[in-house]
């Protein structure tokens, strides 16, 4: 037997009189503080320094400090030249596999899986990681997450999703693995689809961020612009074409809190080893596959292939097809690829948003796969006529301000 | 104790005041009419876009908030204004620091050596600063003022 609805709610009312005493409450500054980020006058320029906080802690630590200070040369100086003196036979399988070039002077351009691969995943993606998990972290635990979401839900409401699309959206620009999986937050599937798709396409993940940052600094702004174009566009697209609801955004806000340093530890433990386990593999294992492609022809024959479409379509330059393709298994490496290609800067810019829209790298199409056959059938689907249409649009651009 | 608050409040407009200013002529200094302004302890300009077109508009932002809070500083409502702008030069001012840190700890791409000399690590610390990072000592009385409201 239930009880009636209306019963239910005399219930509630009986024991509010009995348990609850209301007052006169005086707000602190905390309320103050709270009440103005989540304001969009106040809150927007607010977000826009805790980003720009985000963003700049994030590429002193993983860029400047631990890839460039320490990684590059610990991987260039000692364990390139250990492994190309003591692994046998250069001229060998073997040896292209797991080395890779046996006249590379860096780890970079060697692209053998234990020299590039292990660089890219240890020296490169791990700090990024490190450092995202700790800065989402304290974001989180702080309580300026939650006010985030509120404040950008006007905006990604637009885009058939709510607010709090904007935690797998930053989780994005650290590991699209991880940012998948957060999309089970979102309440309808309608909303789920899309930002895996959003996702998939326009957010660059981190490795892919610190290797166009380390190869084409004057081109990244330019490429961040596209894609934040692109995702807003496309979102706004997807969001009327896919039937499905999207209900208004109903989250607890918590108070302000100074983030607990075991809490802290914790969480950032759980995270990091989620990703030696679920992508270093990803990483290695894409580049050994890749390096196997490449031998057996498969790589030149799906370049010659697609050329015509690239060059004629995209815009590019013909030997941009083997990185473009290659995208599919190592997007960061594929950027570095076209950095030694002669191009214009606007090619060049073409390029690295084609690598970025690009099919998702194959550790977060697996993740897409968990998520379900028929979701990832139709999402590789809209990924596939996204990137063929806003690809031949950035051409367009290009032709009508005569730089293409 | 009304003298004492015209007295904050004209501090609070001229520290927004001087966050407005520098973080236009940062914006200026980008867009190419001039190439650097360098006065000795201070210097505008930079190669690195997002450090400086988007630390700008952030240090702009914080000197409007700072501005907009200071009339009625004493009212808590009109201080969390003023202090949120604050916060914001804190945040360029602070990466600022962390990012010469990062990148003096290292010796260098050519060093053979991994880490920096101590004398190395300390002489990146010499002027000219960024305006955030002058204008940082001068927003500390905001923390002060804080605390204070908090322990109240």
């Amino acid at each position: 037997m239930t009880t009636p609805t209306a019963k239910r709610w005399e219930i509630v009312d009986l024991i509010a009189n009995r348990t609850v005493t209301a007052g006169e409450y005086k707000p602190s500054i905390k309320d103050y503080l709270s009440e103005l980020t989540v304001k969009p006058l106040t809150g927007i320029p607010v977000a826009l320094a805790v980003l720009y906080a985000f963003w700049s802690i994030f590429s002193s630590f993983a860029g400047a400090l631990v890839t460039d200070g320490f990684m590059v040369k610990l991987f260039d100086n000692y364990w390139l030249p250990w492994i190309q003196n003591v692994w046998p036979n250069p001229d060998s399988v073997l040896y292209f596999l797991f080395v890779g070039d046996p006249l590379a002077d860096n780890c970079f351009e060697a692209f053998g899986m234990l020299t590039s691969g292990l660089f890219v995943s240890i020296g490169v993606v791990l700090p990024a990681i490190f450092i995202f998990y700790l800065m989402m972290t304290i974001l989180e635990d702080s309580g300026y997450l939650p006010r985030l979401a509120v404040l950008m839900d006007g905006l990604f409401h637009k885009i058939g999703l709510h607010g709090y699309a904007i935690v797998p959206a930053i989780l994005g620009l650290g590991c699209n693995v991880p940012a998948v999986t957060a999309t089970r937050n979102l309440e309808t599937k309608k909303q789920r689809f899309i930002m895996m798709v959003l996702l998939a396409v326009f957010i660059p993940c981190g490795a892919q961020l610190g290797i166009m940052l380390d190869v084409i600094p004057e081109t990244v702004g330019w490429v961040m612009l596209y894609l934040i174009i692109g995702f807003c566009l496309f979102g706004f697209i997807l969001g009327k074409l896919i039937p499905g609801g999207n209900p208004e955004i109903l989250i607890d806000i918590p108070p302000y809190r100074r983030p607990a340093l075991q809490n802290i530890c914790k969480k950032l433990w759980v995270k990091t080893k989620g990703f030696f386990i679920n992508a270093i593999p990803f990483v290695l294992l894409g580049i050994l596959f890749v390096n196997v492609l490449y031998l057996l022809g498969v790589i030149q024959a799906l370049a010659d292939l697609f050329a015509p479409l690239f060059v004629t379509w995209f815009g590019v330059p013909k030997e941009t097809v083997g990185p473009l393709i290659a995208a599919f298994l190592r997007k960061d490496l594929a950027v570095a690829q076209l950095s030694t290609i002669a191009m214009t800067p606007y090619q060049m810019i073409t390029a690295v948003v084609l690598i970025s829209i690009y099919f998702p790298c194959v550790a977060t199409f697996v993740v897409m796969l968990k998520e379900g056959v028929k979701e990832l059938a139709a999402a590789v689907g809209v990924l596939a006529v996204i990137v063929f249409l806003y690809g031949g649009l950035i051409h367009l651009i290009g032709i009508l301000l005569g730089v293409a | 104790m009304e003298n004492k608050n015209n007295i904050f409040e004209i501090y609070t407009g001229i520290i927004g005041l001087a966050a407005m200013i520098t973080g236009i002529l940062n914006i200026i200094v980008w867009s190419g009419i001039y190439q650097t302004i360098d006065l000795g302890l201070f210097t505008i300009g930079g190669d690195d876009f997002f450090r400086w077109v988007w630390g700008s508009l952030v240090v702009i932002f914080g000197g409007i908030m700072l501005i907009s809070g200071a009339k009625d500083i004493h009212k808590i409502e009109q201080f969390s204004k003023s202090f949120l702008g604050a916060v914001m030069i804190w945040i360029v001012a602070g990466t600022d620091i962390f990012a010469t840190i990062c990148e003096n700890i290292p010796a260098g791409e050519e060093s053979a050596e991994f880490f920096n000399s101590l004398s190395g690590f300390v002489s990146a610390f010499a002027p000219p600063y960024a305006p955030a990072v002058i204008l940082l000592p001068f927003t500390l009385a905001f923390a002060v003022y804080y605390f204070r409201l908090e322990n109240n």
